[in-house]
């Protein structure tokens, strides 16, 4: 019996260790589970899909399409979903399920989305969600087929330079959005402060390093300058927008082209112009502008802005701007901020590429065509429009002086204005505003008159061929150039030095010239000059 | 032949037990052994269009991003280090922890520090991270202000790599003492009470009590444990070192272990491929460590061994 007892014992073992095991195996396995569905499951709907072009749009079967967004889901999201629901049941036999992926993770989870082969016939893309990417490695459907048929009056909606723009490798694989907007960046400072103590209006590095001097030595409670650890994004990319005329951005592995000078790709990282930029960022460290360990901060940039912990922040767009006033306003209206449009001083403002904002129809999705039916409803028909952009009119909103204005307020409101993150199904034609976006308005009037066309977010970079490569260098900005970023190295010229022998072993040199050649490419095909 | 004619008497033996066993073994099938074919996409470029099977062969090509940083050595002897440091010093206090709990007499103490202990295992660590930052932080943290008060010259913590090694495993030992300490203290509760009460009639104290009894009869428990421990040993504790040490570059010589790595630099660059590859490596060789401790201690003491 004891003999048995330990056999037994043993086995138990075995399978408790082989779980053990499998947890070790588990990051590489448990992501990629069910994606080799993707591809056999991807197929069948393209050639589907130009079978039945011919023949129109075919509503005889009931289907539920499956609708991606990125963030939070509003809290009367059910309400909308089931009056658009009413809507689309009648009009395309379909209803929608709308999913949310929240903020936390959302670009991983939107990465196993694409390629977990889990259907989905709607999902949204941007620059910053690597669209351009994920049309080169096939992710999404090429639209250009399926629209005639499907969704002709969102075909010619949607102006021929625009449908052009999104193109990638000369197909369509998302409907952009219309509406124009701005996310240049331009300063954004306590105005109260500014003239308590007769500073300077910041306009360019100069003026906005004499502000913060001015806020350290009469505030010295006060942070000068909010950032966060995110060095690169928050302050380097922005300092490199206003004092290096970068092309657009980011750009990546230390590569540099200047707006001015679209034909020429340089290696920004180890120029005197890095040095120099970082120089000065030294130099604000040293006065005390930010934090020492700037590199272990995690608040948002905004966040002490509004709370008067901080007097300003090197670069924002428009719209958030204005979206930080109205917070700080609410508890502090004595308090005011202004804005200095990085454009005033680079004498111009390219207005939102149209891959800014778009939805895309997964290589998973069942339904294609009645996906592109239902997205042309969302965004030509005024009563899906404004049903999925403001709530249900006299519950949620009311319409004062042509005016958006919420009933209730944030907390007792389940469906605040552009609740469903509608950036991309936005038509200029049923948009409403709130009063206090006028002050946005009225900087996007002023942009308007200094527009440039954005020849940057066009481009999409294919890095297969160096995509090892690519995650080496990673690892030696985030270690090396980091540092650099937040001003904790002493002697520029010799950290500089570390990070680039440590960069050109990890492959920069090749990295940066196949961008260069690809880039070149680009500039030639879209006779950028 | 004749251990496979034991299996099949075994089995029609216990018929029961064994039935009673199949859901467990259909679990690690379905959920341990199945998804391994999954290993494959370590070696092909995966692509959309195509399924697993049908994406371009590539070999070890995908291995080349750990080898080609050049830091695949400095980055498994971090990853081995901490956790054998974890390992080490998690056991051992947690068995001094509950050898001194199991002889509090007095009931509510025992229990008020038994729960104490245990709080911080139910702290997360992005909580950690915010405290870590509000004692350390340079400008304004806890440390600082009271090295100030005292007219002392203030320390950067934040940029100073060395630190961070112990203050890691401290943190660790902190958070998860509580939780090893109550397996250890489960097992004390098991020892007979008979051992004790025959020790004391031979005029054993407390001390030898503990050493010649408590200890030895732990011994089990802890190499089961340190065993299950090693499976994992190449898998750091992601969230500990990632909350805590963040984008901050300067410390990554020390405190960068594989899992953070491999999380920034797939983060920019998302490919399946790449990511297999990395959970491959670590699994490998945690595997390998597995059946080379497993085998000294088999070699040392039969019984102790796990198969």
């Amino acid at each position: 019996m004891r003999n048995k007892a330990k056999w037994l014992g043993t086995v138990m073992a075995g399978v408790m260790l082989s779980s053990a095991l499998a947890g070790c195996s588990g990051s590489g396995n448990t992501k990629t589970e069910g994606a080799g569905n993707a591809g056999k499951s991807g197929n069948a709907p393209a050639t589907d899909a130009a079978a039945e072009t011919t023949k129109g749009l075919d509503t005889s079967k009931k289907v539920e399409l499956q609708f991606y967004m990125l963030g939070d889901a509003p809290k009367d999201l059910a309400v909308i979903q089931e009056e658009v629901n009413k809507l689309a049941e009648a009009d395309l036999n379909a209803t929608v399920k709308f999913n949310y992926t929240s903020w936390t993770d959302w670009d991983q989870k939107y990465k196993l989305l694409l390629s977990s082969g889990q259907p989905i016939d709607l999902i949204f893309t941007a620059d910053w969600t690597q669209y351009q990417a994920y049309a080169k490695s096939g992710a999404f459907l090429p639209l250009d087929e399926l629209l005639p048929a499907a969704a002709p009056e969102l075909q010619k909606y949607v102006p021929t330079d625009m449908w052009d723009a999104v193109k990638i490798n000369d197909k369509i694989y998302t409907v952009p959005a219309t509406y124009k907007e701005y996310v240049n960046n331009g300063f954004v400072y306590r105005e109260d402060l500014r003239e308590k103590y007769n500073l300077p209006v910041p306009k360019d590095i100069a003026t906005f390093e004499a502000y913060l001097d001015g806020i350290k030595a009469n505030e010295p409670e006060m942070q000068p300058l909010s950032i966060n650890s995110d060095v690169k994004t928050n302050l380097m990319d922005v300092f490199r927008e206003i004092s290096d005329d970068t092309v657009g951005g980011p750009l990546p592995y230390g590569v540099g082209i200047k707006y001015g000078k679209p034909g020429e790709v340089y290696s920004y990282w180890g120029s005197d112009e890095q040095k120099k930029d970082l120089e000065t960022i030294k130099r604000w460290a040293g006065k005390g502008f930010f934090p020492k360990n700037v590199l272990n901060v995690k608040d948002t940039l905004q966040a002490p802005v509004i709370s008067g912990k901080t007097a300003a922040m090197l670069g924002d767009n428009p719209s958030r701007y204005n979206d930080t006033l109205i917070k700080m306003q609410a508890s502090h209206p004595d308090w005011k901020l202004g804005y200095t449009s990085f454009a005033e001083t680079r004498g111009f403002a390219t207005p939102v590429h149209p891959i800014h904002n778009g939805f895309a129809v997964p290589r998973s999705s069942k339904n294609p065509e009645r996906a592109l039916a239902f997205y042309e409803k969302m965004v030509t028909d005024k009563r899906y429009n404004q049903l999925t952009q403001y709530g249900i009119e006299g519950k949620n909103y009311e319409v004062a002086d042509g005016y958006y204005k919420m009933i209730g307020d944030s907390t007792s409101n389940g469906f605040a204005r552009e609740g469903m993150n509608g950036w991309a199904w936005r038509n200029p034609e049923f948009m409403l505003f709130d009063k206090g976006y006028d002050g946005v308005k009225a900087i996007f009037d002023e942009l308007d008159k200094i527009a440039k066309p954005d020849i940057f977010t066009g481009f999409a970079e294919d890095y297969s061929a160096y995509q090892s490569e690519r995650a080496a260098l990673e690892q030696v900005e985030k270690q090396y150039f980091y540092p650099l970023y937040a001003g904790l190295i002493d002697n520029i010229d010799e950290g500089v030095e570390t990070a680039m022998s440590k960069a050109k072993q990890a492959g920069l040199e090749k990295v940066q010239a196949a961008y260069k050649e690809q880039w070149e490419a680009y500039v030639a095909e879209k006779g950028i000059k | 032949m004749t251990p496979r004619r034991g299996l099949l008497r075994e089995l029609s033996a216990n018929r029961i037990m064994f039935l009673m066993l199949l859901p467990v073994v259909v679990f690690f099938i379905i959920n341990a052994y199945i998804p391994m074919v999954g290993i494959y996409y370590a070696f092909t470029k995966f692509d959309f269009n195509r399924s697993l099977f049908n994406s371009e062969f590539v070999g070890m090509e995908n291995f080349k991003f750990l080898w080609n940083s050049g830091i695949l050595a400095k980055l498994t002897v971090n990853t081995l280090g901490y956790n054998a440091a974890f390992i080490l010093f998690g056991n051992v206090l947690a068995i001094f922890c509950a050898i001194l709990l199991s002889e509090i007499r007095l009931k509510w103490f025992k229990k008020l520090t038994q729960s104490i202990m245990f709080l911080p295992y139910f702290i997360s660590f992005v909580i950690l991270s915010v405290v870590v930052y509000n004692l350390f932080n340079y400008d304004s943290g806890f440390l600082n202000t009271m090295l100030k008060a005292f007219h002392m010259n203030p320390v950067d913590v934040y940029n100073t790599p060395w630190v961070w090694v112990p203050l890691i495993i401290i943190f660790y030992l902190w958070k998860n003492l509580g939780y090893s300490m109550v397996i250890y203290l489960a097992a004390i509760t098991g020892i007979s009470e008979e051992y004790y009460e025959a020790s004391k009639i031979d005029g054993a104290n407390i001390f030898h009590r503990v050493w010649y009894i408590t200890v030895p009869m732990l011994k089990n428990t802890f190499v089961v444990l340190l065993l299950f421990a090693l499976g994992s040993i190449m898998k750091g504790q992601f969230d500990l070192f990632y909350q805590l040490i963040g984008n901050n570059g300067v410390l990554y010589n020390v405190t960068d272990i594989l899992d953070t790595y491999v999380y920034r630099s797939l983060k920019v660059t998302f490919d399946i491929g790449l990511a297999t590859s990395a959970g491959l490596y670590q699994s490998l060789f945690g595997f390998i460590l597995v059946m080379t401790v497993n085998t000294i201690i088999r070699k040392i003491n039969d019984e102790y061994a796990l198969f």
